[in-house]
């Protein structure tokens, strides 16, 4: 056997040595290294072997090794070999100060270790370079039969586990078609029912497919492949009693539904090849997979995608058929129904698009009749299809309510029905709850004065520089467009409000009730955004008065509502709605409903306490002297928080806040703080929040505890009648700020914290836990001011919390190896400090072949706990 | 069989029901959950659940090794969905259970039971290709905005009953053991098959404290045993109650009464005292100090001491954070983690627990306390201080058990339904 080998290195080559211990790289000391084969007296054989004699003390040796095949020698960068020795585990590395002496002993340490595997049998870990000898493949499995499948299983776990090794397999099996010769094996062992095969099978598809490689996931979803892909993962031997029924999922485009016919060809095998992809990445291997492949799935999905709704929509003919389906010489009405379906999935996907694909897709669609398509779909009478209809409206105006409306305004000047009156009926008689609700969303966004800004870019909205942007001048045809709404339509959405005045009984259905809900959220919103138009309808229908009516529903979340309106409305800190409520004697029903709960301690009476405790916190002069004038004896009542009564010593000592006492100590303590609590944005948000600069300092100087509860996300919120952004359920970021993400995300399961933080401020790594100032149970000084100069300064918060759905390009793989690397330049800088014995740095080196391993699904790796 | 028990017996097989039946629990858990306050009351016995997150089969184990509903009290500290496979099966079956015995049940809301985090992290997608379309998770994330943000657990035991569960035959030589259970013992960690992994004596006086801490090898233990550390026995609130949050702490909060002011029903909010109960962490600090999460906070031992004396409790259970053991106590016992989702995200290789706190026999465990029902202005403290200086006992004696994942075959294949129809 060695007759191959050159001539083994003899000169000296001057080297450190290093053992890991305790994680640490310990120094051994410093030496000459030589290899050659040295006679072993035991074996009698020459045996090839790697020697450190030392400097100092040249009779001693610092390291003797025997090269074998199990220590899966590595060179890593030009200086350093390391590897594990095999005999007792220990993780050494051998650091070179000339890289020409380390490339001598490579040369010949490589040279036996491949002999070694070319003799060596079959579970072997590979440790060659592919890249340096690409002619020269060194590995083999055997042809595929039952009787081998137990070889090229061991074979090819063993080779799975090394990088070079991926490599080398990765490449077989596709220039060896492996996987076309291992699919008839499917069916031959489940017609022998031989159930140890197909469980090895199972096996070696997995390691196949986590071989994370495009070309072989491809080659496995084309039409050819894919059942006897699938049909081999059914035997997952995790599960042996069970069998899985991919194949019936994926069979014989069952599935599959052609409204209008795709002629190409190979659109038509990507949407399949799409479908089983999906089916890989959310059934078949949902439990199996790690990042990598989850990233890689991700992006094969995205790119086929991209192409597949790139050719439909630049599709003239494709796109006049579709929406022909809707004209009048269609009669198939389930044809119909399943366009409506169509154009849905058609939209959901374009939700991941690269903004100008999806303006083109959308203009496309609007340019053929969109609108009259979601206006024939919310009336429809299948709940799926008015689902459908929504989710296409609603996508569409979340990545462009301006779109929308200018499409309105010409269905306006066009004297058609706009499609906010649509709406507007179809909320009244709509009995499908989520239907509704995405109607009472849509009607929000469409009316919101602020989201005039046209599509915003991922960035920006992850950014939270909304606040300048926001504050653009007030478009004048949106103006117009609100005018025309409170002039028309705003009665007739509020109509069941109004027609509350003349009924006593405030027993109401189930749809009634939800009705109402909505309105009243609707209601909400608009206050907060219409500051003009809103406070003159409100005044003129008395829909204060009429809500107020709903807090003596019985339904308790009725009267949960109809307290979360007026709670708005103090709120807002508008002396024109506070006066409306005095006058209104609104207040008293309020108080009634803390008597009428007052023993217990529900979510309602809660609900109360905050209302009064809002009151009481921002002294609300007005408010409090009405209370107190009114109401003392109920408020005296209330005793069992000091809320009330303190109403009552403030208006006592006050004398009802004389004008002498304006500047009274009560004063000097809050009365900087008024501010109208304008937040708004999120449409899950109740808008009871607030933010800008100025609050700050009352957050910080509050001596009060229990406020800032609303204070939300708004950063971006802004003050004035700006901005209320329309966000889409998630915000995406674009794709390029994906790359770091996705380390960060393995990152985060590998610390063991829950790394998910809400998306408006999220922080980086780098700031982690600073510690502040210990104050016990006062409010924390820095924190506010912190978050915000982090939000500003940090990107990629939103992205933070949106990239696990989109880890779609393959940068995850990328980012890994680059940190690898990274991590191994450290080795070697701090490894040649003389006398050091490398810091801490230096223990990943070694890890590198383990983290490309299991690239970033490794949590086990010890210090998951936190 | 009522519809309702039908509805349990799908779940427990892990079949979702239909869209019509989730839309009726949902709306009959508002009705329930409205009714509570934002701090439950509840007394002992109760067994505290830290994250499920979808861990359906890993839920059914917990059950299996806590005893089940309605047997067991059980108090679950959020974070229900998410992450599993099988997060809706998960919270409609404990959503379920608590509608059917509202008294045994306790669901407080977790980080994880909101819009914005479950459409990111798996609930919402999950109730979509359940349900193909985002119903569902409407009614479900409606039913969150009802969960209250915490409880209070009273009538906790000071000394330990012997385990109600069977002893297998396996650990036999521990079932003499089992039946004499000596007083002075404060926390005992079992496995999931009811033997005993650890017990640790209660301290009393200063003296024995080295007796006994080295009596109890810290850090060599079986799962579990991490508690060790620092659990050689509380010293904390003697008789005190047992406040239970999801996250932890607020620098907002300083009094349990403090959280009855606010109004939970709303999105889980960015900042503020409600952001904070779910989202915060204990750490080893001084004071408060900045979340590398991004909302909520780091507070320290004297936060919690502090916090704790303020609010005679003995101690606070929270959930919220991965340990590796199952649980974890900190601050000389006056803080633990627990967590109930074995092999987290079916690859963290962890173990779970639970938290059994015991019912106080004598009946002077069950101290009255305020919840405002009488008196919540001065939150009852006289009173209490003076039962303080009759029991002489300290804290509540816990017995945790430590449980796997729920065993490979048990789960049935680990799909998730694929879409039903494409287009595209």
């Amino acid at each position: 056997m060695a007759q191959a080998v050159p001539n083994p290195p003899n000169d000296k080559k001057r080297v450190k040595v290093y053992e890991l211990r305790n994680n640490d790289w310990f120094d051994r000391g410093t030496g000459f290294c030589t290899a050659a084969f040295i006679f072993n007296e035991v074996s009698r054989q020459e045996e090839p072997r790697v020697l450190v004699q030392s400097e100092d003390q040249p009779d001693r040796m610092l390291l003797e090794t025997r090269i074998c095949k199990e220590d899966g020698f590595q060179k890593q960068q030009d200086t350093l070999i390391v590897w594990t020795e095999p005999t007792n585990g220990v993780d050494m590395a051998l650091s070179f100060q000339e890289s020409e002496g380390c490339a001598a002993i490579w040369k010949f340490v490589n040279n036996i270790q491949q002999q070694l595997l070319a003799i060596g049998g079959p579970d072997d870990a590979l440790s060659d370079d592919i890249a340096i000898d690409p002619f020269n493949s060194p590995i083999s499995l055997p042809t595929p039969t039952l009787g081998s499948l137990q070889d090229i299983e061991a074979q090819m776990r063993g080779l799975h586990n090394t990088q070079p090794g991926r490599e080398a397999l990765t490449k077989y099996v596709i220039t060896e078609d492996y996987i076309q010769k291992l699919i008839p094996l499917v069916e031959m062992a489940e017609d022998m029912e031989d159930l140890a095969s197909l469980h090895r099978l199972c096996n070696i598809m997995k390691t196949m497919i986590l071989l994370n490689d495009t070309a072989i996931i491809e080659l496995a979803v084309t039409d050819d492949l894919v059942l006897g892909v699938v049909g081999a993962l059914e035997y997952d031997p995790d599960f042996p009693s069970h069998k899985a029924n991919h194949r019936q999922w994926l069979g014989k485009e069952g599935r599959y539904k052609e409204v209008v016919r795709i002629d190409d060809e190979g659109v038509r095998k990507k949407i399949h090849a799409t479908y089983r992809l999906q089916y890989l990445k959310d059934v078949v291997l949902a439990r199996i997979l790690d990042d990598p492949t989850f990233s890689v799935l991700n992006s094969l999905i995205f790119f086929n995608q991209v192409d597949i709704v790139q050719h439909l929509q630049t599709n003239p003919a494709f796109l006049k058929e579709l929406f022909g389906i809707f004209g009048p010489q269609e009669t198939d009405q389930e044809r119909r129904k399943e366009a409506v379906l169509f154009i849905q999935q058609c939209c959901a996907i374009a939700k991941n698009l690269q903004q100008p694909a999806r303006q083109q897709l959308y203009n496309n669609f609007l340019g053929h009749g969109l609108l009259s398509v979601i206006n024939f779909a919310l009336r429809h009478a299948d709940v799926g299809v008015r689902v459908g209809a929504t989710d296409v409206l609603v996508s569409m105006i979340d990545h462009d309510p301006q779109m929308i409306r200018q499409t309105i305004f010409r269905q306006i000047n066009e004297k058609q029905t706009p499609l906010t009156d649509s709406l507007i009926d179809l909320l009244l008689v709509e009995a499908d709850l989520g239907v509704k609700a995405q109607i009472a969303d849509a009607i929000k966004v469409l009316l919101d004065p602020g989201s005039q800004n046209g599509p915003l870019d991922g960035l920006s909205r992850a950014n939270g520089d909304l606040v300048g942007r926001s504050r653009a001048q007030p478009d004048p045809q949106q103006a117009e467009f609100v005018k025309d709404f409170y002039d028309d339509s705003a009665k007739k959405l509020f109509k069941p409000l109004v027609d509350l005045k003349d009924r006593d009984n405030m027993d109401f259905s189930v749809h009634q009730v939800s009705l109402f809900i909505y309105l009243i959220e609707i209601l909400c919103f608009f206050v907060r955004q219409h500051t003009h138009h809103s406070k003159y309808f409100v005044l003129s229908e008395k829909l204060g008065q009429r809500i107020a009516q709903l807090l003596s529903s019985p339904e308790k979340y009725l009267k949960l509502t109809a307290l979360k309106f007026f709670r708005n409305l103090i709120g807002l800190q508008d002396e024109f709605y506070n006066q409306q409520m005095t006058q209104g004697k609104l207040f008293e029903p309020i108080l009634n409903l803390v008597i009428e709960t007052m023993p217990r301690d529900n979510l309602l009476n809660s609900a109360c306490l905050e209302f009064f405790d809002f009151i009481k916190r921002e002294n609300i002069k007005n408010i409090i002297s009405h209370l107190v004038e009114n109401y003392r004896d109920k408020l005296k009542e209330i005793t069992y928080v000091d809320i009330f009564s303190n109403f009552i010593i403030r208006y006592d000592q006050t004398q009802g806040f004389a004008p002498s006492m304006e500047n009274s100590f009560l004063d000097t303590e809050e009365d900087t703080t008024k501010r109208p609590e304008t937040g708004r944005g999120n449409r899950w948000e109740s808008g009871i929040k607030d933010l800008d600069a100025q609050e700050e300092e009352y957050f910080n100087t509050s001596d009060d505890e229990d406020d800032i509860l609303g204070k939300a996300s708004s950063s971006r919120a802004s003050v004035n009648g700006a901005s209320p952004l329309s966000k889409p359920l998630v915000d995406y970021p674009s794709d390029e700020e994906n790359e770091n993400m996705d380390t960060d995300l393995s990152a985060g399961i590998l610390e063991g914290a829950d790394e998910n933080t809400p998306p408006t401020s999220a922080t980086k790594d780098t700031e982690k836990s600073p510690l502040l100032p210990s104050t016990l149970l006062s409010s924390p000084p820095e924190k506010v001011s912190e978050k915000r100069r982090r939000e500003e300064e940090d990107d990629d918060e939103m992205t933070k919390l949106s990239q696990p759905k989109r880890r779609n390009s393959s940068s995850s793989v990328g980012s890994n190896t680059s940190s690898v690397l990274r991590r191994k330049k450290s080795f070697t800088n701090a490894s040649h400090t003389t006398g050091g014995s490398g810091g801490k740095a230096n223990k990943i080196a070694i890890s590198l072949s383990p983290a490309i391993k299991t690239g970033g699904e490794s949590p086990g790796s010890g210090d998951s706990g936190s | 069989m009522s519809d309702l028990d039908r509805a349990i017996a799908q779940l427990r097989a892990c079949r979702p029901i239909p869209e019509a039946q989730v839309r009726e629990l949902c709306h009959k858990a508002r009705e329930l959950l409205i009714e509570e306050g934002n701090v439950v009351t509840v007394t002992a016995p109760v067994t505290i659940c830290g994250d499920i997150h979808g861990q359906f089969h890993d839920l059914m184990e917990l059950f299996r090794v806590g005893g089940d509903v309605p047997d067991t009290n059980y108090l679950f500290m959020g974070d229900f969905v998410d992450r599993g496979f099988y997060s809706l099966e998960s919270f409609l079956l404990l959503l379920c259970l608590k509608v059917r015995y509202p008294d045994r049940m306790t669901l407080i809301r977790g980080n994880h039971e909101s819009r914005q985090i479950t459409t990111v992290y798996g609930f919402y997608d999950e109730c979509l290709r359940k349900y193909g379309s985002a119903n569902v998770w409407r009614y479900c994330c409606e039913v969150f905005d009802y969960l209250a943000l915490g409880a209070i657990v009273l009538g906790a035991s000071s000394t330990l009953e012997p385990s109600k569960q069977k002893v297998t035959a396996s650990s036999n030589s521990l079932t003499s053991t089992q039946e004499y259970l000596d007083p002075d013992i404060e926390i005992e960690v079992l496995s999931s098959d009811g033997g005993i992994v650890k017990r640790f004596p209660r301290q009393k006086t200063v003296k024995t404290v080295g007796g006994n801490k080295s009596s109890s090898p810290a850090k060599t233990g079986a799962p579990g045993t991490g508690a060790s550390g620092s659990s050689g026995g509380s010293v904390g609130n003697p008789g005190g109650a047992v406040l239970c949050v999801h996250g932890g702490l607020s620098p907002l909060i300083d009094t349990v009464d403090k959280i009855r002011l606010l109004d939970r029903k709303q999105e889980v909010p960015h900042e503020g005292a409600m952001c904070d109960l779910l989202w915060s962490d204990p750490d080893e600090i001084d004071g408060w100090g900045l979340s590398p999460r991004g909302a909520g906070f780091l507070f320290g031992a004297d936060i919690v001491k502090v916090f704790n004396h303020a609010n005679d409790l003995s101690l606070i259970a929270r959930a919220h954070q991965l340990v590796m053991e199952g649980f974890k106590e900190m601050f000389d016992a006056s803080i633990v983690t627990v967590w109930s989702a074995p092999n987290y995200c079916y690859r963290c290789g962890n173990v779970a627990a639970i938290l059994e706190l015991g019912e106080d026999g004598s009946g002077e465990g069950i101290i009255s306390r305020s919840n405002g029902e009488v008196n919540r202005s001065d939150g009852g403290m006289p009173g209490l201080l003076k039962e303080k200086e009759k029991v002489l006992l300290s804290g509540p004696a816990r017995r945790y058990r430590v449980f796997q994942a729920a065993p490979q075959d048990s789960r049935g294949m680990p799909a998730k339904k694929p879409v039903a129809d494409y287009f595209l």
